[in-house]
């Protein structure tokens, strides 16, 4: 479904990805696993369209996406779920998932992800007129999820999506991950090494300084003795 | 006395409405984009000679026509601007200085050429609707009435395309989180423009609305420069309720100040309150801080 091939990407000067290819097809979930400040984040948002300098090849269903703008990507199902959320503070839950919407394609079904996101999140449902700034952290996350899947999304980019969420939320986002998929929709999620969201992979990359030092099943990571040290410290 | 008291509250509240239509444009301007409009008095101005222009045509005599004519000439001019002008210079580094010079020099440009065009003499347009209600001492001509009222209608109607249109809601958005807005596809470029071709229109249609009561004059738009952002950083950078609380006090405060002490004390009045509001609050009345 996606195919990155050498990326390359760049904040000004500073060089974050180097060659990085990685291939996501229909229906998987694929994890990439690697230390904090390895550039996982930007690997994300390169491939939704949202770091400017990038070089190499991303293709989307066949076409190539290089360089397009989120505006461009976000109308062709693709959608980054951003790890520090990025709400709009001053509204309230159901104009952020309105606006999860925005794009011309996702118009025409924001009734029916409307209901169908309220239905895999029944507390937004309780809350949709509250402001988005008073709501918890793990009501957070959740609300940025779903304004992702409002977007119609067919391709989800969720970065770290349980970070700072206590451990029951965490097999929370997991199981709601897997329902996600199981709609048909196919994930690619970052992650520091979170066991119950590791286990949810089809495939597995890991990504250090920038390159892909791994990749393979979760039973060739478990037989790998580097990715043992960097996670497990043994 | 009570009559007089009267009397300058009326005059307060609907210099007020103006003011909170023009300030609010600007308030938006730099809670979206983050620029400072400096040329934001000049299209004030602007709006009083399109006026004039149009009552220059006998068959136009006509306030509708010249709202219907004025608000799409103002949003057009102001979308070009943007686009030509402050666009550009966002992808720069110390842009915010940048896109301040321009527009002060695309004032100077716009205010100069006002004066080859029309003349340094003042032009004054006809009045909105003549007459007045008296009752004994008590006046309260129809004009002001009808200022007071479109005014008005005008702030409703920007609220209702904030809160209930797909590009109002995402102006907002990218006021209040521009990352966010990216990810969910919202065009930062073209919500930027668009912001500025409202605000265009805002200050514009105040600029008619009071030039019927002043008069039109080539450098007449630097008083409202200053006032708008007086009010604009007196409500709070950016906040538009803020805005609106701190337009309705200015115009009290100018015309309380200027019936007790005369007209030449209002703006020393106006940054008085300021500096001392800025000193205890500094993002200002709603501002936020940081």
């Amino acid at each position: 479904m996606i195919k990155i091939q050498n990326l390359n990407s760049y904040y000004d000067d500073f060089h974050v990805l180097k060659n990085v290819s990685l291939e996501v097809e229909k229906g998987q979930i694929v994890v990439m696993l690697g230390p904090n400040g390895h550039g996982k984040s930007t690997f994300l948002k390169s491939v939704c369209g949202l770091v400017k300098k990038v070089t190499g090849s991303i293709s989307y269903e066949g076409k190539d996406i290089t360089g397009l703008g989120a505006e461009k990507t976000v109308n062709m199902g693709i959608t980054y779920v951003a790890e520090n959320r990025e709400l709009f503070p001053d509204m309230t839950v159901l104009e952020n998932l309105k606006l999860g919407a925005y794009s011309r394609s996702a118009r025409p079904f924001e009734k029916e992800n409307l209901e169908k996101v309220f239905s895999l999140f029944p507390r937004l449902k309780a809350r949709q007129a509250q402001f988005a700034s008073t709501m918890s952290g793990g009501e957070a996350r959740m609300l940025a999820i779903a304004r992702g899947l409002m977007s119609n999304a067919r391709f989800l980019a969720m970065d770290e999506p349980s970070l700072g969420l206590q451990p029951n939320l965490r097999i929370e986002v997991a199981r709601i991950i897997k329902e996600i998929n199981s709609a048909g929709i196919t994930v690619l999620l970052v992650e520091q090494n979170i066991p119950q969201i590791t286990a949810l992979a089809d495939k597995l990359y890991v990504l250090e300084e920038g390159r892909i030092s791994f990749e393979g099943s979760k039973d060739e990571a478990l037989g790998n003795d580097h990715l043992k040290e960097i996670f497990l410290g043994m | 006395m009570l009559t007089e008291i009267i009397d300058v509250i009326i005059s307060g509240m609907i210099n007020g409405s103006v003011y909170a239509l023009m300030a609010v444009g600007l308030t938006l301007i730099y809670g979206v984009s983050k620029a400072f409009n400096f040329a934001y008095g000049s299209f004030y101005s602007m709006g009083g000679y399109l006026a004039f222009l149009v009552f220059g045509f006998a068959f136009l005599h006509n306030y509708l026509i010249v709202f219907c004519l004025a608000a799409p000439i103002l949003f057009f001019f102001g979308y070009i601007i943007e686009k030509l002008l402050v666009a550009p210079l966002r992808k720069r580094d110390d842009w915010e200085v940048k896109v301040m010079m321009i527009t002060l020099g695309m004032a100077l440009f716009l205010d100069n050429s006002f004066q080859v065009v029309f003349g340094a003499r003042m032009k004054s347009l006809p009045s909105i609707l003549e007459g007045s209600f008296e009752a004994g001492e008590f006046i309260l001509s129809y004009q002001d009435v009808v200022i007071f009222i479109l005014s008005i209608s005008g702030i409703l109607t920007f609220r209702w395309f904030l809160n209930n249109t797909r590009t109002g809601m995402s102006v907002r958005a990218v006021a209040q989180n521009p990352a966010g807005a990216q990810i969910v596809g919202i065009p930062k470029e073209f919500v930027f423009s668009a912001t500025f071709a409202i605000s265009t229109v805002m200050v514009g249609m105040g600029g008619i609305l009071l030039a019927q009561k002043y008069f039109v004059t080539p450098d007449g738009g630097w008083d409202i420069l200053v006032k708008s952002w007086v009010i604009t950083a007196f409500g709070g950078m950016g906040s538009i309720k803020g805005s609106l609380y701190a337009a309705f006090i200015v115009g009290m405060l100018e015309a309380f100040v200027g019936w007790q002490f005369g007209m030449t004390w209002t703006l020393i009045a106006l940054f008085a309150v300021l500096l001392t509001t800025l000193v205890i609050r500094p993002q200002g009345l709603m501002g936020k801080r940081g």
